[in-house]
């Protein structure tokens, strides 16, 4: 095994790796899902009512709106922009506020504002929405409060944000596609264009080949690991630990593409198989996604040793001890596949099938 | 052209697009999933906040005009029944309005509301059920507002007569299956170009003219016939069956173009991809925008599949007349053959 010959091969992968589909499907998937998971469930799925206001003035009520966390605001130019934008659905209510509004409410005079409906909005939006304008320009209005509001969250659990619950599942992907599907396809466009076999007849073995594109796959595996969990605001405390496991979730990820890529002679029965025990790899992270499914459920399946470690680390902030066993169960796998694509190699080599194995 | 030809190539093509395992996986696949994914989701819209409530002192008028606005309001028949409904989680919120409320209300005194919330309630909803009952502690002290509200309600009002998400998905499961036989369409003829194999049959008996027929039926037929059956699977034919038969068929047309134009540029399967997703995601964005109000504005109406999704969503839930559907299906039409015709014409070229 020569250090520097897997390097120049890596070194390869990487140049030729932007003319590769999977390679920039790779590096593009994770960051449009962020970024989509971000505009869903932080907008569009929030179940949050959303107001449009065209302030001809600066009311306090735009301001009192905008604290409200449960309420999405909106401001426009314009009355016209905002009809607009409530004829299209981007807000639920639209409020048109005259220049002198805050003086008007402030001195007891009557004032007369416009009101848009989108006529789609749910019903429950429009009764929030409503009670809400009337209790900020109440609050203009200098009116005292009747009552007192005396909120408890009743029970021991807490709610699990859906943005929360698809971490996982994004992260997964992320290692998926850069740890799977890269390696994977790599090897399979080799085998399918003889250039594997082109290679081995070098003095480059077989093993060498397989290392330098297991290495691409852990590095895409991390690399856009660290820019999911970033971009998702959960790198937390122990970036160093969360590399650590990113890397061994990259190997074994790599370790199972190397293995298809060694079986799979063609990119179709890749994609097919890939398909097929698509819900086997991804099983981990639909478990996370109802929180009421026991967790063992969920360690079933090898890829859970990828995430689990990382989501304990990440979401509750776990030590090294509290996952060393999940490590080690982990590492426990990747040792089995690298040992089962060692065998199957000695094999194909014995039986002198070397780069069609 | 001779018929006899084609009809063979066409035999041939269907064989071969289902021997390719990944097309013929997501062939079926996709068409159970979709239909499955339908079915699965809600056919109503539920557009109420449900309550319970213990306030034996709250006029019944008072709860009932709530309702009318979307505020449901359940009586329990204590504090601790109506404790145990929200930690089960029975209702998301729960509110208790003492009976000494009124009396303190009367003589000038700030009263209590107390809310619970379900363990599983969002925390970032909280504040605006807060809100909400100050404003009815304000309603119930009699305070007025000075404000006229001139209200107008934009678009068709559907409070009470919502249209369910997965109505709204159906437009898009539609473009979906049909830009996914572009795929393999681009995939088969690409193939049969890098393999030589086309060029081969344009030394037999078989003209150029032929070839397009033959692949066109091809694509065009798997299109249309998986799309057709998803339609009708949910019910989609029950309002203006042939408009909008008519509608996936010109679809279908645009989605055989566009297959044409992806196969003189492709090479393999993973060219095909790589070309293909991002003509899916642009195509989508039409019917993704039903589901997201707000996502896109006008300028949506470029992309040819707009008018297809239009046709196909307005037509399933507003029964849109031929009358209606009228230029959105000449566009569709024009696009389909402005596809279909520069299809040919770059795939030609590349046969030559």
């Amino acid at each position: 095994m020569s250090l520097r010959r897997v390097g120049v091969l890596l070194g390869k992968e990487f140049v030729r790796g932007p003319r590769n589909f999977m390679f920039i499907f790779a590096l593009v998937v994770p960051i449009v899902f962020t970024l989509v998971l971000t505009l869903l469930f932080g907008t569009f799925f929030s179940g949050k009512p959303k107001l449009g206001v065209a302030d001809a003035g600066s009311s306090r009520l735009v301001t009192q709106a905008k604290e409200v966390d449960s309420i999405i605001v909106n401001e426009y130019e314009s009355d016209e922009a905002l009809r607009e934008a409530v004829l299209a659905g981007a807000v639920d209510v639209g409020l048109t506020l005259p220049e002198t509004f805050d003086t008007a409410v402030q001195t007891g005079d009557s004032v007369a504002i416009e009101a848009y409906i989108w006529g789609e909005s749910l019903l429950q939006d429009r009764a929030i929405l409503g009670t809400s304008i009337a209790v900020w320009i109440r609050t203009i209005a200098g009116q005292e409060k009747p009552v007192e509001i005396i909120a408890t969250t009743l029970g021991d659990e807490t709610a699990v944000p859906w943005q929360d619950r698809l971490l996982p599942f994004v992260v997964l992907i992320t290692m998926m596609i850069g740890g799977i599907m890269v390696p994977a396809t790599s090897l399979v466009n080799e085998k399918m264009k003889r250039t594997l076999t082109a290679l081995t007849t070098t003095p480059t073995s077989i093993g060498e080949v397989y290392l330098a594109k297991g290495l691409l796959g852990v590095i895409i595996g991390v690399v856009m690991g660290v820019v999911t969990l970033a971009m998702n605001r959960a790198f937390g405390s122990q970036p160093l630990l969360l590399v650590v496991l990113l890397t061994l979730g990259g190997a074994l990820a790599s370790a199972f593409g190397i293995l298809m890529g060694m079986l799979l002679k063609d990119i179709n029965s890749l994609f097919a198989t890939i398909k097929g025990i698509g819900i086997f790899l991804y099983a981990p992270a639909i478990v996370y996604l109802f929180p009421t499914l026991p967790e063992w459920v969920g360690r079933i399946f090898p890829t859970y040793y990828i995430i689990g470690p990382i989501m304990e680390v990440t979401q509750k902030g776990a030590s090294f001890g509290d996952i060393a066993p999940d490590v080690a169960i982990l590492i426990g796998i990747i040792l089995l596949v690298v040992g089962i694509i060692a065998l199957l190699t000695r094999r194909a080599r014995q039986g002198g099938a070397l780069a069609t194995a | 052209m001779n018929g006899r030809i084609i009809r063979a190539l066409i035999q041939k093509d269907i064989k071969v697009f289902f021997s390719n395992q990944f097309f013929a996986l997501i062939t079926g696949l996709a068409l159970v999933a979709y239909a499955g994914i339908y079915f699965a989701m809600p056919s109503t819209v539920d557009e109420t906040i449900e309550m319970a409530i213990f306030a034996p002192a709250l006029p019944q008028q008072f709860a009932d005009s709530m309702g009318d606005e979307g505020v449901v309001l359940k009586n329990m028949e204590s504090k601790a029944a109506l404790e145990t409904a929200v930690t089960d989680n029975e209702y998301a919120v729960g509110v208790i309005i003492p009976e000494s409320l009124n009396q303190a209300l009367a003589s000038g005194e700030q009263g209590k509301i107390e809310l619970y919330f379900s363990p599983e309630f969002p925390e970032e909803l909280k504040e605006v059920y807060v809100i909400f009952f100050e404003e009815i502690g304000y309603n119930l002290s009699g305070q007025r507002l000075n404000i006229e509200v001139n209200e107008e309600i934009l678009g068709v009002d559907r409070a009470g007569n919502q249209i369910p998400q997965r109505e709204k998905m159906l437009p898009l499961f539609a473009v979906l299956i049909l830009t996914m036989e572009t795929l393999g369409l681009a995939s088969l003829i690409s193939g049969e170009i890098e393999a030589g194999t086309l060029q081969a049959l344009l030394i037999t008996p078989m003209r150029m003219e032929g070839l397009f027929v033959a692949k066109g039926t091809v694509g065009v037929g798997l299109a249309f016939f998986q799309a057709v059956v998803l339609m009708a699977v949910t019910g989609g034919l029950s309002q203006q069956p042939l408009l909008i038969i008519v509608a996936l068929l010109l679809g279908s047309l645009l989605v055989t173009g566009l297959g044409f134009l992806l196969a003189s540029v492709a090479t393999d399967l993973m060219s095909v991809m790589s070309w293909g997703v991002p003509i899916i995601l642009l195509l989508s964005l039409p019917a993704i925008s039903l589901l997201l109000p707000g996502l896109t504005t006008n300028w949506v109406k470029v992309l040819p599949s707009y008018y297809l999704i239009d046709t196909v969503y307005q037509a399933v839930n507003f029964n849109l007349g031929w009358a209606d559907a009228g230029s959105n299906l000449l566009i569709l039409a024009a696009f389909a053959l402005v596809f279909m015709g520069m299809g040919i014409v770059v795939l030609r070229r590349k046969f030559q």
